[in-house]
């Protein structure tokens, strides 16, 4: 039986998305060594409201350390809180983010306990008493698997790897009091600037529609964007071509010198595939390809491609995608 | 000998004040180039000297402007010729009986006095002309950067009254002497018929003043210079003596640097005492006259980069922080001291305070000019006086870099790519040589597995490996060797990114590990010939991995295919060809760098012996940039006019049916030009137009 803690990030008083996965993570970890799953909340007085939420997907029991000095991301006390509570609660496993704070956290976390550590990990199980993890590495093009046999393992789990499974439970809520003083840190975090909110962020995007010179004209673009509204979870890119010319963004283009993006789905519309833009979207899990050239160098690395015009087939398609959904 | 007059020892004292004013200030600013680092400029004193001749003497560069250059050779060899007449009217000024008459044969004593008169008439002519640029035609490259228009036109008025004052010397001498003065004297002898009227001792008493407006001025000049951007007519003929942007040397090959140093305390340079002593003299030698700056293919588009701004900084930022570190306001030692400690013991005056805090980098050239930098060499070529900016630039990008880990961020990729994968795109190195699948293309590998070794390497190059347009032209210049059966092979997944843009983005760090690399693989093949399509490659690999030890003969492929098609070893398909309107663009790295012009023309020329080839008005070394280089390949341009449409549309004006190119980098600048322009006319590689014309 071995208990495993996870670190709930939270921001603005909210549960982040990327808590639930780690609690799930952990959940699964802890059914396979009879054990439990603790989630630490930190954050400013109130934080304890999110801890139903953990409850939901199935942690036993929920510590909250409220602190107003550690409303905003707070390295140096959140990691003497963490630390403190692996060290006293005989965990086997802690589990964080590997999302910025969690990024910056979890090493700092194991090097204060001198422990060994798996950053970025996609899975997690455990098997012969030690905590195998792999987690991607070389940008993606090596897995490799490492096998964490010391108590206790810290572990960075990739954000979008773990999908949060429901598994409600009424946790035990306890409340204690920090460690250290929050106000006292070295390092404080004076204020968050946020980037435009009301768009959904290229790289967090499981879909991409990218539009390229092939539209024409900026006014073209509509074509785009209602593909992408279709799918509902989909974001605009554009080529370098098309940003320089002003018909988007440059925050919008996806290639070399903008945006490097990975989604499950991306559909070049009218896009050459010009090695710059390559270079930042190969890695793309699907790929398809509209575009009039069948000798365009996009279709080389693409998973589907059509030849033929974009203004004829996008608007099928975009037809099809809210048929497809709306009977969903 | 006559005795010395009351008059002759005024003079002789001006003259000991002038000559004592102006060894003082020749000193001073000898000190301050001492601040620099050092580096040893005395070497290939043949090339030195071929330099001072050819471009200094002979004006070489300065007549690359039609209208200007001749204007200010006539200055200068004016100059030249007059100095002689001045050292005679100085002397005079102690001992008026001296005169070059008494020891020169009568004929050739008559050509100086001619010489003197006619080169005044030309020296005021040019110098009306060229104030006539400067107030009314104003061209453009003399505006701008803090240039200081009124020191120029009061030099200009100087020499201009200099000249005036000398041919009415010439001409009173005449009324006084009644025409007896020695020499040939045409000039006097037309300006005495005009002053005829004048009464022999009003003439005398003219020609004295003249004489001593003349002289004053002379010493007034001279003191003047060292304050004045005009300090270039006593640097310029020295800095080109010591430069090497003509040679001796490789042309634009950047300095080696000595990574693992452990007495430095920055690399590059922040600030002017970290730049070696010729930077510091390229500041004195410019005259702002904007040759760099207006064949800049940044500032042509808008950018915010001015290549004489670059100098014109450097010498400003020089006058304002050498005074205190050789010591004019205090021990430098004790005000570092003082400043840094903020100690109350040594107060330390604002104004010196503000020249410590101030730096060259950030302070008077800023990270956007730096990164704005194509280093396309347009600048250097063009610098009469052989000025490096680039050198500059070069060393301010280490800083950035190296020193202070400051570059745009969308250089994090093309950095990681290089170092983890061997290309700035990141793509997998296994993909490497996918274009050579059925070709039936050995590999290093397979070769020495057979105890075998090729003729020559094919370096592909990261474009030519990775880019799709760029596959085509590798895949073209193979079969080309296939076609003339050279024994060659490739590196395949051996093969790994050389440095190049690392280095020319100041990642000096990750250029060495990679050119390291690189040589360890050729010298474990013992590789003697490498001939390469891409111009970067080209460049760094032969001119300058021999800094690290790797020497190798790397010929270009424009070079190497003109050498087949010259020796007949090319078959062809049989007639002309078509009969194609081709702008070949000059490739910078292959150009500027390496003065390879003629080869990538005729390459066409023999490969279709009816092709017409235009030339757009930049051309050869005066070819504009395609916006690519300098690593500007993976930066965004998000400035002005966009480089590569500049370039494509003065291509396109040729009226061509096809552009031609030599450089993989320029075939995506200038593909992207094309289609910028809704134009449909092709570009080729080179190698491209030849493969087509193989015999089947």
């Amino acid at each position: 039986m071995a208990n495993i803690l996870v670190w709930a990030e939270s921001r603005g008083g909210e549960l982040r998305k990327v808590a639930t996965e780690a609690v799930t993570a952990a959940r699964a970890l802890a059914t396979a060594t009879g054990g439990e799953v603790h989630a630490l909340l930190t954050g400013a007085p109130g934080i304890a409201s999110q801890a139903a939420r953990l409850g939901e997907f199935g942690a036993d029991v929920v510590i909250v350390v409220e602190h107003a000095g550690l409303a905003l991301h707070n390295p140096e006390a959140t990691t003497a809180i963490v630390a403190d509570r692996v060290t006293t609660g005989g965990y086997r496993a802690c589990l964080l983010p590997a999302s910025a704070h969690g990024k910056d956290l979890a090493p700092r976390v194991a090097a204060r306990l001198g422990v060994g550590m798996a950053a970025d990990v996609t899975t997690l199980e455990f098997a012969n008493d030690a905590i195998v993890a792999r987690h991607p590495v070389n940008t993606g093009k090596v897995v490799a698997t490492v096998s964490l046999t010391a108590t206790p393992a810290i572990v960075s789990i990739r954000p979008g790897a773990f999908t949060p499974a429901p598994n409600a439970k009424t946790p035990r809520v306890e409340s204690v009091a920090p460690v250290v003083d929050p106000a006292a840190s070295r390092v404080k975090t004076t204020g968050m600037t946020t980037g435009n909110a009301t768009k959904l962020d290229l790289g967090e995007a499981p879909i991409i529609v990218t539009g390229g010179r092939g539209l024409k004209a900026a006014e073209n673009f509509k074509l785009v964007e209602d593909l992408a509204a279709a799918f509902g979870n989909a974001a605009v890119g554009a080529t370098r071509a098309v940003t320089d010319d002003g018909w988007r963004p440059h925050s919008d283009q996806i290639g070399q010198t903008g945006r490097l993006v990975s989604p499950d789905l991306y559909i070049a519309v009218g896009v050459s595939g010009a090695i710059q833009h390559l270079a930042g979207m190969r890695t793309s899990k699907t790929i398809v390809a509209i575009n009039k050239d069948k000798e365009a160098p996009i279709f080389k690395v693409a998973d589907y491609g059509i030849v033929g015009d974009a203004f004829e087939i996008v608007p099928v398609l975009t037809a099809a995608i809210r048929v497809a959904r709306a009977n969903h | 000998m006559d005795q010395l007059t009351v008059t002759n020892v005024a003079f002789l004292v001006l003259l000991v004040l002038a000559a004592g004013f102006f060894s003082y200030n020749v000193q001073r600013l000898v000190r301050y180039l001492g601040i620099g680092t050092a580096t040893s400029r005395t070497d290939h004193l043949g090339t030195r000297l071929r330099n001072l001749v050819v471009i200094g003497f002979g004006q070489g560069k300065i007549l690359r402007d039609p209208v200007a250059g001749p204007l200010h050779a006539g200055v200068f060899w004016g100059f030249l010729v007059i100095t002689a007449g001045s050292i005679e009217i100085l002397v005079q000024g102690v001992v008026p009986a001296f005169t070059y008459a008494s020891f020169l044969p009568r004929p050739v004593y008559g050509l100086y006095t001619l010489s003197q008169e006619a080169f005044a008439i030309l020296v005021l002519a040019a110098v009306s002309a060229l104030l006539w640029r400067r107030l009314v035609v104003k061209p453009k490259r003399l505006q701008g950067d803090g240039t200081h228009q009124g020191d120029a036109i009061f030099i200009l008025s100087m020499i201009a009254a200099l000249m005036v004052t000398l041919l009415l010397m010439f001409g009173f001498e005449q009324v006084a002497t009644h025409g007896a003065a020695p020499g040939l004297r045409p000039v006097g002898m037309i300006l005495a018929a005009v002053f005829s009227a004048v009464p022999e001792g009003s003439a005398h008493i003219a020609f004295r003043v003249n004489w001593w407006i003349h002289a004053l001025l002379l010493l007034v000049f001279a003191n003047y210079l060292p304050y004045s951007k005009h300090l270039h007519v006593l640097t310029s003929l020295i800095n080109t003596f010591f430069s090497n942007t003509s040679g001796p040397g490789i042309k634009g090959a950047m300095r080696p640097m000595d990574l693992e140093a452990e007495d430095v305390a920055v690399f590059g340079a922040s600030d002017v005492e970290h730049l070696t002593w010729k930077n510091l003299l390229d500041g004195f030698s410019c005259t702002e006259c904007g040759r760099c700056t207006s064949v800049c293919p940044a500032n042509l588009t808008g950018k915010p980069l001015s290549p004489r701004k670059i100098i014109v900084d450097t010498r400003s930022r020089l006058m304002e922080k050498a005074p205190l570190l050789v010591g004019e306001w205090g021990d430098p030692t004790q005000l570092t001291v003082a400043e840094q400690a903020g100690s109350a013991d040594h107060i330390v005056p604002d104004a010196i305070k503000l020249r410590l805090a101030n730096t060259l980098l950030d302070h008077y050239i800023t990270e956007d000019e730096l990164w704005a930098c194509t280093s396309c060499r347009a600048c250097v070529t063009e610098c009469p006086v052989s000025i490096d900016q680039l050198d500059v630039i070069n060393e301010l990008r280490r800083n950035l870099v190296l020193t202070e880990s400051r570059f745009p961020k969308e250089l994090v990729p093309a950095f990681e790519g290089m170092e983890r994968q061997g290309n700035p795109w990141a793509f997998n190195p296994g993909d490497r040589a996918q274009w050579a699948e059925g070709l039936e293309i050995l590999t290093m590998a397979e070769l020495a597995a057979r105890g075998d070794k090729p003729d020559v390497l094919f370096w592909v190059g990261c474009m030519g490996s990775f880019d799709d347009r760029s596959k085509k032209t590798t895949v073209a210049f193979a079969r080309i060797l296939k076609a003339a059966k050279i024994n060659f092979a490739i590196l395949g997944q051996e093969e790994s990114c050389n440095g190049d843009p690392a280095r020319r983005l100041g990642n000096e760090y990750l250029y060495q590990i990679l050119a390291k690399q690189a040589i360890e693989t050729l010298d474990r093949y013992e590789v003697k010939t490498i001939v390469t399509s891409c111009p970067h490659c080209f460049h760094q690999i032969g001119n300058e991995f021999p800094q690290l030890g790797g020497n190798y003969e790397v010929v270009h492929h424009s070079t190497y295919v003109e050498r087949l098609l010259a020796a007949g070893r090319v078959p062809l398909a049989d007639g002309d060809g078509e009969r194609l309107v081709v702008a070949y663009h000059d490739s910078c790295y292959l150009g500027r760098y390496n003065d390879v012009y003629d080869a990538p023309r005729e390459t066409l020329r023999r490969a279709l012996p009816v092709v017409h080839l235009v030339e757009p008005p930049r051309t050869r070394d005066r070819g504009l940039c395609c916006g690519a280089g300098g690593g500007r390949m993976f930066m965004e341009e998000k400035t002005g006019k966009r480089i590569n449409v500049e370039r494509t549309e003065e291509l396109l004006a040729t009226g061509a049916e096809a552009i031609a190119v030599a450089c993989p980098f320029c075939m995506t600048m200038i593909t992207d030009g094309v289609t910028a322009r809704g134009s449909s006319v092709p570009v080729y590689d080179i190698a491209e137009i030849v493969a087509g014309r193989l015999a089947r």
